[in-house]
Order: structure tokens, then C-alpha cells, then sequence
């Protein structure tokens, strides 16, 4: 130990889970909550958030029990943990935040299902200690909020006309015949968002298929 | 430590097994008073909401205001399949069991009936729907609905809990003075006015682009709880 909490090794953690190999663009994870959450920008950030803490806390739990873990059911184990964590926070958000609880809906329970969760914790927490699978699961879920909300704004914005429910298109575009784009609203527009979005990122970065 | 043999993985896995199920079992048992306590007050927001009170709530106002408010103007019945109004029973005694009994909510304001209402429970595409559908104390003239409670796909079949949908069911009617008979509100595809002309557009509201399965449910749901309740509803029907 006697590492400083954000070293250079920590900082470079933190670097590419959000850039370097972004769970979206790089690894191509968690392309499922992508296209289906981000119809609107409000529901985006939501499952953002949401992501993000199950992918830090769980990341630290399973770091925490890895020397511990028998390798056979290591992934059970991992799932079990996983979604324990998410039903105490749907739990919690339902006694103490009902309306956050009710605009969620569906999108907690989803989150058990996402790969980037899973894939962190196997290529991640089980060979690290838990600082270090903590930064890793934050800059992996803060990597997935950014691509997830940028679609959600271009979606919601092309789309339905709004941002975030307010209406951002005036009237008198509508009125000289401009119309929402339909296939924003549907998964198609997703696609083709999210495939220029990988190929911007991944020409900044430099990123080439081996 | 062997992690590997059996009989660590067998023990490791109870152990995983026990902890959680514990950890779930306490927050679900321990926050159970504040969830029950949240559905109420959220049940009672909505049909405040379906009835379209006088002096509308914020949609911010506490849960202790919600509950005066409800209080004092709401009055809750049973009603059986025949339309008869079943003394000393309320709509939280029901259970499961009393399949044909149905609770229904009377908006009164200074002792005068303004509003009927009642819940509408239905499938939509991927989930259960649940929302109140009130009328005008004409018993013919819809005054409100909300949907309150699904899993449809935001932005698309989600949208019916959003106030653009529910409006365009304000002033439609569910019973056809003139041909005597129920109209349940159809949500078609589409635009209702480019779909059905004349009449028929008292009954036809505005579909959502994209969720035409969600549509239809709601379709389905307004037929059934329309005709259940016109037992009670065709009896203080003033024609």
C-alpha cells in the first residue's frame, strides 16, 4: 500500500475507463440500455447515475471477497452481489424517493443486466484491490453517462422537439413545415448515433482493430 | 485455503445465498410502512388528479395537504356488478377475492357531486397499465384520466402518462345520448380527426406515434372498466 489515492497508476484507471477504452465506444458494452434509454435525456442521466453507483459499489464488494471467491461460481457469486445491490437501491428509492422511483421504472431492474457491471467485474475487481476497482467501476459508468446523455440529447432534441420536457424547437420552425424526426424516437436512430459517435471517438483517439 | 474443492464452493455458496437474502428481507420488511404509505398517498394524488378539482394541487404539494384535500372531497364506495352501492364496505377492505365488487370514488364539492371515478387496470404492450378515469356527473362526459403506474417504453408507449395524451380524453363521451349505447374511448392510429368523422369523433382520441400496441390496450381497458361501471353509471345518468 502507501499509494497516494489518485496516482499516476489511479489517474491512468480513471483515464480509461472514460476514454481510452470507454465501455461504449471501446469494449462495446452495455450497447442494449444505450439504444433503449435514451429517447429522452431525463431517462438517460437516470440510468446514468443509476449505473454508475451499482458499477462502483459492486466493483468494491466483489474486490473485497476476490481472494475468497471459489473460481467455479465466480460469476453466480458476482450476479447475486450485483443484484442484491440493485434491489436495496429500487427498495430505497421506493420508501424514500418515490417519484425518482416511479420515472425510473423499469430502467433499476435493467441494470442487473448490464454487461459493463459484469464485465468489470471480471476483467477488473476480481484482480484488484477495492480503491482501485472503486475508481475503475466510477470512470466506466462516468464513461457510459457521457456517450449515453450526449445520444439522449441529439435524440430527444431530434426527435420530440425538447430537452430534458421543454420544448426547444419554436413554433414557428413547425410552423414552416419542419417535422420531428420519427426515427429519432425509434432504435434505427440509436444505431446510426452511436455508430458516429465510436467513429468520432475512436478516430480521436487513435483507437485501430487489431 | 483450497477455494476450489467442493465443499468450500458448497459453503461459500450458502453463506452468499444466506447474507443476501437477509440483506433484501430486512430493507424490504423495514421500509415497508414508508412504501405502503407512498402508494396510498400516490393512489389518492391521482384520483385528485382524474377528477380535476376545482382549485387543482401543485403537483409538489406534500403528502398531509394531499390527504386533507382528499379527505374532504373525496367520498369512496363499493359498488357491486349490478350497480348497487354495497353499505359499510370501502375500497381498502377489497381484496383479490371480490371479484365483482368495485370500488368507485365520488368528487363532491360543497355537498354537490361534480365528478364520478374509477380505476382502469389493463395489459399495454409490455405491462400491466393502471390509471382512474372520472366523468362529469352527467355520467357521460369524461372529465379526466391518468395512467399512473406502467412499464411501457419511454418516449414512445410511456407517453401515456404524459398530460398531451391524457387531455385529449377531457370531453369525450363513453355513452351515446343519440343511439343510445356505450362509446368507450377508441385510441386509434394516428390522428383521430383524419380517421373517423362526425360523431364518431366523440368517442376517438389521438393515438402515439410508434406504440400502437399500447394504444390498443388502452382501447381494451376503457371498454372493459366503461361497461363495468355503466351498471352503477346508467343509474344517476340524467337523460
Amino acid at each position: 500500500m502507501g499509494e497516494a489515492l489518485l496516482s499516476s497508476k489511479n489517474q491512468k484507471i480513471l483515464k480509461d475507463g472514460f476514454w481510452d477504452t470507454n465501455p461504449i465506444t471501446f469494449q462495446i458494452l452495455g450497447i442494449c440500455s444505450a439504444l433503449a434509454v435514451t429517447t429522452q435525456l431525463k431517462a438517460a442521466i437516470v440510468m446514468s447515475l443509476g449505473l454508475t453507483f451499482v458499477t462502483a459499489g459492486s466493483n468494491v464488494v466483489i474486490s473485497l471477497i476476490r481472494n475468497f471467491i471459489p473460481p467455479q461460481i465466480r460469476i453466480i457469486v458476482q450476479l447475486t452481489v450485483v443484484s442484491a445491490l440493485v434491489i436495496s437501491i429500487d427498495q430505497l428509492l421506493r420508501a424514500y424517493m418515490f417519484d425518482v422511483s416511479k420515472q425510473l421504472s423499469v430502467f433499476v431492474g435493467l441494470i442487473i443486466t448490464n454487461c459493463i457491471v459484469m464485465g468489470r467485474l471480471e476483467a477488473f475487481a476480481m484482480g484488484n484491490p477495492p480503491w482501485k476497482s472503486f475508481l475503475d467501476g466510477l470512470a466506466n459508468g462516468a464513461g457510459y453517462s457521457a456517450i449515453l446523455i450526449l445520444i439522449g440529447i441529439v435524440r430527444e432534441i431530434l426527435g420530440s422537439g425538447t430537452l430534458l420536457g421543454y420544448h426547444v424547437i419554436p413554433a414557428s420552425v413547425y410552423a414552416q413545415g419542419y417535422v420531428n424526426n420519427g426515427m429519432m424516437v425509434l432504435a434505427p436512430g440509436a444505431f446510426f448515433l452511436l455508430g458516429i459517435i465510436v467513429w468520432i471517438q475512436r478516430a480521436i483517439s487513435g483507437y485501430k482493430e487489431s | 485455503m483450497n477455494t476450489s474443492s467442493t465443499r468450500y464452493t458448497f459453503i461459500f455458496a450458502i453463506i452468499v445465498c444466506v447474507v443476501s437474502a437477509v440483506m433484501l428481507a430486512t430493507f424490504s420488511e423495514g421500509l415497508r410502512t414508508q412504501k405502503e404509505l407512498n402508494e396510498e398517498l400516490d393512489v389518492k394524488r391521482n384520483i385528485l388528479k382524474a377528477v380535476v378539482l376545482k382549485d387543482p394541487i401543485a403537483p409538489k404539494m406534500k403528502g398531509p395537504e394531499v390527504l386533507k384535500v382528499y379527505e374532504s372531497k373525496i367520498e369512496e364506495l363499493v359498488v357491486d356488478a349490478q350497480g348497487n352501492i354495497v353499505d359499510g364496505k370501502t375500497p381498502k377492505q377489497l381484496t383479490e377475492k371480490n371479484k365483482d365488487l368495485f370500488p368507485l370514488y365520488i368528487y363532491k364539492e360543497d355537498g354537490q357531486v361534480m365528478a364520478y371515478a374509477f380505476p382502469i387496470i389493463g395489459q399495454g404492450l409490455w405491462s400491466t397499465l393502471y390509471g382512474y378515469l372520472a366523468v362529469e356527473s352527467d355520467a357521460t362526459t369524461i372529465r379526466g384520466v391518468t395512467f399512473y403506474k406502467h412499464g411501457e417504453t419511454p418516449g414512445l408507449g410511456g407517453e401515456i402518462e404524459k398530460e398531451w395524451f391524457q387531455k385529449n380524453f377531457k370531453g369525450k363521451t363513453i355513452y351515446s345520448v343519440k343511439e343510445h349505447k356505450l362509446t368507450p374511448t377508441v385510441v386509434v392510429k394516428g390522428k383521430a380527426a383524419d380517421i373517423v368523422k362526425g360523431d364518431a369523433l366523440s368517442y376517438h382520441v389521438d393515438g402515439i406515434t410508434a406504440a400502437t400496441l399500447t394504444g390498443n390496450g388502452v382501447t381494451d381497458m376503457m371498454a372493459r372498466w366503461v361497461k363495468v361501471y355503466d351498471a352503477y353509471l346508467s343509474k344517476v345518468r340524467k337523460i
